[in-house]
């Protein structure tokens, strides 16, 4: 049997003990774990599993071990994965998360529901506007806040530009651990222009809170107007260019392809959510599931795709990007003119305005600063959006003051990352960098 | 005048600083019939037919069921939740598991909450299980042999609120290490922690362990993270 390291940590005596202690039960678990690639395997044979000596089994002593992480360029932020290795494949994977465990659902209990948006930004870092827009979802649905039509074609196309900036990271940092270096200095260009309309529309490039209860912050101006509309004519030539570079591309394809496999079954018994499980043929997204903003009312197809490994979730994603810059185009021209706020103090900030030059609208100010919005004793209500990595959605429950109760944040990454575990397995230890690009976790918000 | 009495202290009127409250006004209770007039209602969350179906089989295991803003909450018995969940899943094609998650309640009876959101795909219906849990007696029947996804989500619920799923497969913790003897989210945790809980490493190459990441605010003075150099118009009793 592979023997767990020593672990330099135990130098600390007793004082410090949780590390060693820590490490131990993974590899505890590492060894107890009736792992898939066991599972296929015993298929082959009689159906039973192997009961050999270990020396039969692994005479020369094939076995190992392998730490990846928590800091691995190619982890996307800090996952440690624990494999056991036969050879190159993977035999057993355990994966460590909460290292960036930050408690938000704790933090919320103490912010008002306005005061934890900027929070919601630094869950998935990569698409701030998605997780605002479900959070304020989330909370008007709770208190029953409606929200003026104009705001919510405005939190639909950042909603969409979001997933865009989302999947050209996830495409650029993909090459990368492909070996492409510079698709992510071209992915990282159309970033940049992404934040140049964020920058313009709320006034901040990376952690936007731009969207709010009740509404959004400020309207659009006519600039933004036109970035907007320059980035989707750019975007689609440059997408175009991309694939035309990729799709027919031998080593993308062969790397991509057949690796990191997940049948439909499979996908829906793990939990997947998002691209992940789509990729592998379920048709289910929140946008059509249950419409939310005005999903409902713009025309746009959902990519589906049958073969579930990395080939088939980059080229569902790229599609995806196609149909959100289609659904900016269509939000643009179907966007009524409007407030972008709801017009109840009780419901909404006022604009700034009214609290410089009028008292009530200071007042208004100061009181939903101190008290926030209020929802009904023992309410409780969950709202998912489809967020670039899948289904995010908050269960709030409220005692009626003007703070959460109760915040259960349900996000993607945590539960893709939960199906790579199994994933993993029975891959080779090479692919684990592109298995892990293309399920695309963010440890921001699987940490919480 | 007794002897205690002549002795004692004249009380004096207490002159200390009390911190200005702020008492926020509850709103109503929920009601159900708010849901007509909820404009982020649904219709994927009405499903009288899967609650007639559950109350068919079950019979008083569904103890209750409430309804806010168009969701429906099905409140089962805690001993039945793998039954009834087996039944939403072989039955009634709820075979997606969502998401599930646990919830405090502090001062009420039944201290815990654990929810369950699943969603059939072929129907595109969803459904919210609940069932409490008495502070007394934490464990729950794991719903992961069902619901396979359930698995990191009881390991986070178990590690968040201490709550024990039996015949869980690899009821480690998720994001806590192995012997924090705390549960963090229920109620009592305070909010910057407890100092010494979590020995952090040194925060110098050659220093002592960080017992209390929140020592300013836990009254007393934080570690610092660098060596700072020695200053001639620093207080001395400040080095001490």
């Amino acid at each position: 049997m592979a023997t767990a390291p020593q672990f330099p940590g135990l130098d600390f005596g007793d004082k410090f003990r949780f590390w060693p202690k820590h490490n131990e039960k993974i590899y505890e678990r590492l060894d107890a774990k009736h792992a898939w690639i066991e599972e296929k395997r015993a298929a082959e044979g009689d159906g039973g599993m192997a009961a050999t000596e270990w020396s039969e089994v692994d005479p020369l002593e094939h076995e190992m071990i392998l730490n990846m992480g928590p800091q691995h360029p190619a982890t996307h932020g800090v996952l440690r994965c624990v494999v056991k290795l036969d050879g190159e494949t993977i035999e057993k994977a355990v994966l460590d998360i909460g290292y960036l465990h930050r408690g938000i659902e704790k933090l919320a209990e103490s912010k008002t529901y306005q005061e934890f948006m900027p929070y919601t930004d630094r869950m998935d870092y990569l698409s701030p506007y998605s997780n605002n827009v479900a959070w304020c979802l989330a909370v008007e649905k709770l208190a029953g806040i409606e929200i003026p039509e104009r705001a919510e074609w405005i939190r639909m196309i950042m909603c969409e530009l979001a997933r865009i900036s989302s999947h050209c990271l996830w495409l650029g940092v993909g090459l990368m651990d492909a070996g492409a270096v510079s698709g992510f200095l071209w992915t990282f260009q159309q970033r940049e222009d992404i934040y140049s309309i964020f920058d313009e529309v709320a006034g901040a490039r990376f952690t936007v809170s731009h969207s709010r209860i009740g509404g959004v912050a400020s309207d659009l101006t006519p600039r933004s107007f036109e970035l907007i509309r320059a980035f989707c004519d750019s975007f689609k030539e440059e997408l175009a260019r991309w694939q035309k570079f990729l799709n027919r591309n031998r080593i993308w394809i062969e790397r991509n392809k057949d690796v990191g496999r997940i049948t439909k079954e499979e996908a829906i018994e793990l939990g997947m959510t998002g691209p992940n499980l789509r990729g592998s043929g379920v048709e289910y997204d929140i946008r059509r599931f249950e419409p939310y903003l005005k999903y409902d009312e713009v025309d746009f197809t959902i990519p589906i795709r049958e073969e579930g490994d990395c080939l088939a979730r980059y080229f569902l994603r790229l599609e995806e990007m196609e149909q959100s810059i289609r659904i900016i185009e269509q939000c643009l021209d179907r966007m009524p003119e409007g407030p972008v706020r709801a017009d109840d103090a009780k419901q909404a900030y006022p604009s700034k305005d009214e609290v410089y030059y009028s008292m009530e609208g200071m007042i208004h100010d100061f009181m939903y600063t101190d008290v926030g919005t209020q929802a009904p004793k023992g309410a409780n209500a969950y709202h998912a959006v489809e967020s670039p990595k899948g289904e995010l959605g908050f269960y709030l429950t409220s005692d009626g003051t003007g703070r959460p109760f109760r915040v259960r944040i349900n996000a993607p990454s945590f539960t893709n990352l939960q199906g790579m575990e199994y994933i993993m397995e029975g891959s080779l230890v090479a692919d684990t960098v592109v298995i892990i690009g293309s399920i695309d976790p963010v440890m921001g918000e699987a940490d919480k | 005048m007794r002897d205690d009495e002549r002795n004692a202290q004249p009380k004096q009127e207490k002159r200390e600083h009390e911190a200005l409250k702020f008492y926020y006004t509850p709103m109503d209770e929920a009601r159900a019939d708010d849901s007509e007039s909820n404009p982020h209602a649904k219709g994927a969350t009405r499903i009288p037919d899967v609650i007639k179906a559950l109350v068919d089989e079950f019979g008083d295991v569904v103890w209750n069921v409430e309804t806010y803003a168009g969701e429906d909450t099905v409140f089962v018995e805690k001993e039945k939740i793998r039954e009834v969940c087996q039944f939403l899943r072989d039955d009634l094609g709820f075979n997606y598991f969502s998401d599930c998650g646990g919830i405090d309640r502090f001062t009420e009876d039944e201290r815990y909450e654990m929810f369950y959101n699943l969603v059939s795909l072929e129907r595109g219906k969803r459904i919210r299980v609940k069932i409490r849990i008495e502070e007394d007696d934490l464990s729950v029947p794991s719903v992961t042999q069902v619901y396979r996804a359930a698995n990191w989500n009881e390991r986070e619920a178990y590690d968040m609120l201490g709550i024990k799923f039996d015949g869980h497969p690899d009821l480690r913790r998720m994001y806590m290490p192995e012997d924090f003897e705390y549960h963090p989210l229920r109620k009592e945790f305070p909010l910057l922690g407890v100092p010494g809980s979590l020995p952090l490493p040194p925060q110098t190459p050659e220093g002592e362990l960080t017992m209390d990441p929140f020592a300013a605010a836990h009254g007393s003075k934080p570690t610092k993270s660098y060596l700072e150099p020695k200053s001639d118009y620093a207080d001395d009793t400040d080095n001490e």
